[in-house]
């Protein structure tokens, strides 16, 4: 449904975005991730055809980006959505559509489902009158009533509650299970985490990482276990080098000793070497780092 | 174009979508001020047209009734004093500043008062008696001594003979024929100067480069001569301006609200593009003006050509304003721009309309063609061109270097304007074509400068309007030759070497020269009969022989190319070297025009 390929954009002599190529097929839901001025909302602008690459060529829906054909089926909702707030949700929903030449009878209908679904009330309210979250909603609003095949959402819960956080994810999902391909940044991992199917992850202005959460967990971080031990006999402890197998992290804490390998083959070993000089194992704790913690690991690697 | 999209959609359209944007700017705007500003801005509208109408109409009215007079109704001066309206006539007897016997004996009050009514009375009296003497069937009798007056143009150059637009009776200084009251007017061409005001302080209009003071109100006591000034004509004319200066308050503010807070983004994103959203949002404003423009032609029996010659002023109004809002960072910064484009053009467009019946120059505002009208004189196709032509070309440009601009990399930045003005031309340089182009287009504001340049230093002394006008047209031209080059280099559009430099700078100044062949219909309408025009556009070439011709064709283009190649040449080499090379690009021009001008002459 997207096909972006070697996408650059530079500002005089600054450079954006450099060398972005990634496609996304029908119906997922792809994150974009990225510290502030890593190139993210470049991206996402440029694939919504607002901003025209320097190099490069993205396709969406089948249409260049910026294409009317292509525009026609693009949804779009920018991280600020300023809205015409002299107007009401329904006029302004319904500009919109018309805008869109989508047919009256047809918008009428979709503007009310889509409201609905929503849960917004108060539809001949001024929109200046309306709460942060409400207007968002108006906003994700808007960027339906054309019935678009792919969404563009840029930090869709930007500065809202938690409630309303929740119930925009959750609505993206479903817009991802009707079918829509939905491409997603966010500063907040966790709601990456937690819809996106795959993601890149961008740092000054390339893709540093990319794949699906499992892939980039296995590729950068992983699975650890963290094995805690007895002293030996005579208060006798093993340090790392004293395993048969890397030991990622070691430290000792109130007379454990505390051991971090990568795979059971480690936690083996670490068991063989502490028993061998009469200590114990006496906790093996699996963890999984989440995506902010490969997130500030990549990073921090691509800067270095 | 229309249809039915791939989605089943159906599509409008380009002028469908304008016209659905359009009409939501009318309801947005209108929700935007509520309906007591409305009314309130309504009032004063009118209030401030029925007084500027009934102003010119009837005069301003302060002093009706200031003096009081006794006099008796058998009295012959009784006449006097109720056809003036200075005066209100009261009852022999009752107190009056004035009191005037029944022996014609007239006594003034011992006040100051007094005295001033007495003075005033004395001049109603001497302008009723004229007033008489010209409705005296017997002229002869009446006005035994006739004098035909002419006027002239200051310092007239000896060089410029009969011009195309001169009179055809070709005097050109005054006449005492003692015979004939009569002169031929202007009619004979066809121009017409036949006034349809019987007013009296409607003097009629001479002809451009000579012609007569009067064709048809008949003789006039010297008293009563004054220089052509078509005050009635002029404010009326005026009146055209007024609503614009309101306009472009309601329009600018609306091109700005889609800058802050990047409200304009999500229409941006829409299947309309930049061009179909900047003419939908202006229609309405246009169409509004025009609105009002045809009610004011209306009220104040201004034909269709008042309102052809005002539309071209609306809509440049319109267009400075949308690149102002387009370049402004902030509402204050927009409320500054709209005040000076309100100024300027205000200014542009009145001073040289007031020189309508004394000078062509005046021809370079189409306020003059509403002046002209409103005296019932009929204009030339040519002068309507002459007019008219920098005032659209000049909106089309401005329109289009605001829309360079209107595209989310630019319209939502904060820069300083004259960096816009660079980014907003630098998209339009995309190669050698554009580089061509780009100087043709310049064009109208090379014109309107030159002539606005023209209209405020011909009334100086020839030795210091000429230089500031060889100045003026050379520095103008240069910049037009080479401001989108340097906006290409700022940009990056074109390597650094000398070679591109000079070639661009060659194809920049071959541009220039062949838009510049535009501003030739100058000499239709008779402006380089003037030595302001001809400094300014040159001379007139008729009369010189072939060879002097080809060359005095040819060398302008060596000039162009040479001078645009110093200012490329500045350009690629940075800002400061662009300025220092202006400068000397500008004076290379400036010595080229003088020595031009000295060999022709």
């Amino acid at each position: 449904m997207i096909e972006v390929t070697d996408l650059r954009k530079e500002y005089g002599g600054f450079t954006a975005v450099e060398g972005s190529s990634f496609s996304i097929e029908r119906g997922e839901v792809f994150g974009i991730v990225g510290h502030n001025g890593a190139g993210k909302t470049t991206t996402l602008k440029m694939l919504a055809g607002l901003i025209e690459p320097t190099a490069g060529t993205a396709v969406v829906a089948g249409h260049p980006a910026g294409a009317p054909a292509m525009q026609r089926r693009l949804g779009f909702l920018p991280e600020q959505s300023p809205l015409y707030e002299e107007m009401t949700p329904l006029s302004y929903l319904e500009f919109f559509a018309d805008l869109y030449d989508v047919p009256s009878a047809v918008a009428s209908e979709r503007i009310d489902d889509i409201l609905d679904r929503l849960d917004l009330e108060h539809r001949d309210r001024e929109l200046g009158n309306m709460s942060k979250g409400m207007k968002r909603k108006i906003a994700i609003a808007r960027a339906l009533v054309n019935d678009p095949d792919v969404l563009i959402f840029d930090e869709p819960a930007s500065g809202l509650d938690p409630l309303t956080t929740n119930y925009i994810l959750e609505f993206t999902s479903e817009l991802s299970e009707e079918g829509k391909t939905v491409v997603f940044s966010a500063h907040n991992l966790f709601h990456v985490e937690s819809i996106c199917d795959r993601l890149v992850i961008m740092s000054e202005g390339t893709i540093v990482a990319r794949g699906t959460i499992d892939d980039i967990r296995s590729a950068y971080g992983g699975r650890t276990y963290h094995v805690t031990s007895t002293p030996g006999a005579a208060g006798t402890v093993v340090g790392p080098d004293g395993v048969d197998a890397p030991v990622a992290e070691y430290a000792r804490e109130n007379g454990h000793c505390r051991y971090v390998v990568t795979d059971m083959d480690g936690v083996d070993a670490v068991r063989t070497a502490v028993e061998a000089v009469g200590g114990q194992v006496t906790d093996i704790e699996t963890k999984t780092p989440s995506l902010e913690q490969i997130f500030l690991e990549v990073a921090d690697e691509a800067t270095a | 174009m229309s249809g039915v999209s791939s989605e089943g959609m159906n599509d409008r359209g380009s002028l469908g979508r304008i016209w659905r944007i359009a009409r939501w700017e009318v309801t947005r705007s209108a929700g935007t001020v509520d309906r007591k500003t409305i009314a309130v801005v309504l009032v004063l509208l009118l209030a401030a047209g029925f007084v500027g109408y009934s102003a010119v109409d009837d005069g301003v009215g302060l002093e009706d009734g200031l003096y009081t007079v006794a006099v008796d109704e058998e009295s012959p001066y009784y006449e006097v004093a109720t056809a003036d309206r200075t005066f209100r006539t009261v009852d022999p007897g009752e107190p009056a500043d004035l009191i005037i016997y029944a022996n014609g004996h007239v006594n003034p009050a011992e006040t100051a008062k007094g005295n001033a009514a007495h003075a005033a009375f004395s001049d109603a009296v001497e302008r009723h008696n004229e007033a008489l003497m010209i409705a005296e069937s017997d002229t002869a009798a009446a006005f035994p001594v006739s004098v035909t007056l002419v006027y002239e143009q200051r310092e007239p150059l000896e060089a410029v003979g009969d011009g195309d637009l001169e009179a055809d009776d070709g005097d050109d200084g005054t006449e005492a024929d003692g015979d004939s009251l009569a002169t031929d007017g202007s009619s004979d061409d066809g121009t017409g100067s036949e006034t349809a005001d019987d007013d009296a302080s409607a003097i009629a209009t001479p002809e451009f480069g000579g012609g007569s003071i009067d064709d048809s109100s008949g003789p006039q006591t010297p008293g009563s001569i004054t220089p052509p000034f078509p005050f009635q004509s002029l404010v009326l004319a005026f009146l055209f301006v007024v609503p614009m200066n309101f306009v472009i308050q309601a329009y600018g503010s609306t091109i700005m609200d889609e800058r802050i807070n990047r409200r304009g983004e999500l229409l941006l994103v829409s299947p309309a593009s930049r061009y179909e959203i900047v003419a939908g949002k202006t229609l309405p404003y246009l169409l509004g003006v025009t609105g009002l423009v045809c009610a004011i032609a209306l009220v104040i029996d201004g034909g269709w050509l008042s309102v052809a010659a005002v539309i071209p002023i609306a809509l440049l109004f319109l267009a400075a304003t949308f690149v102002g809002a387009m370049f402004a960072r902030s509402f204050k910064e927009l409320t500054f721009v709209t005040v000076t484009i309100s100024v300027f053009l205000t200014t542009y467009t009145f001073v040289p309309a007031i020189f309508t019946d004394v000078t062509p120059i005046a021809l370079i505002s189409p306020l003059t063609l509403v002046v002209l009208d409103l005296q019932g004189e009929s204009v030339r196709a040519v002068e309507y061109l002459f007019s008219t032509a920098p005032f659209y070309l000049g909106s089309a440009v401005l329109f289009g270097l605001g829309l360079g601009s209107y595209r989310e990399e630019d319209m939502f930045t904060q820069k300083p304007v004259p960096s816009k003005v660079i980014d907003s031309i630098a998209t339009h340089v995309r190669g050698k074509a554009s580089v061509f182009a780009m100087p043709i287009v310049f064009i109208p504001f090379v014109f309107a400068i030159q002539l606005l340049t023209v209209s405020l230093v011909f009334a100086l002394p020839e030795t210091l309007s000429l230089p500031i006008i060889f100045l003026v047209a050379a520095g103008v031209e240069e910049v037009a030759k080479s401001v989108h080059v340097y906006a290409g280099y700022a940009h990056s559009r074109f390597d650094s070497s000398v070679k591109t430099a000079l070639g661009i700078g060659a194809i920049s100044g071959l541009g220039f020269f062949v838009g510049e062949k535009f501003t030739h219909v100058v000499q239709l309408v008779g402006l380089p009969d003037i030595v302001e025009g001809q400094a300014a556009f040159g001379p007139t070439l008729a009369g010189d022989s072939l060879l002097v011709l080809a060359a005095i064709a040819l060398a302008p283009l060596v000039l162009h190319v040479v001078t645009a190649m110093i200012g490329a040449l500045g350009a690629s080499r940075g800002r400061r070297s662009y300025l220092v090379a202006l400068v000397l690009a500008t004076a290379v021009h400036a010595t080229y025009n003088l020595g031009v001008i000295v060999l022709v002459l």
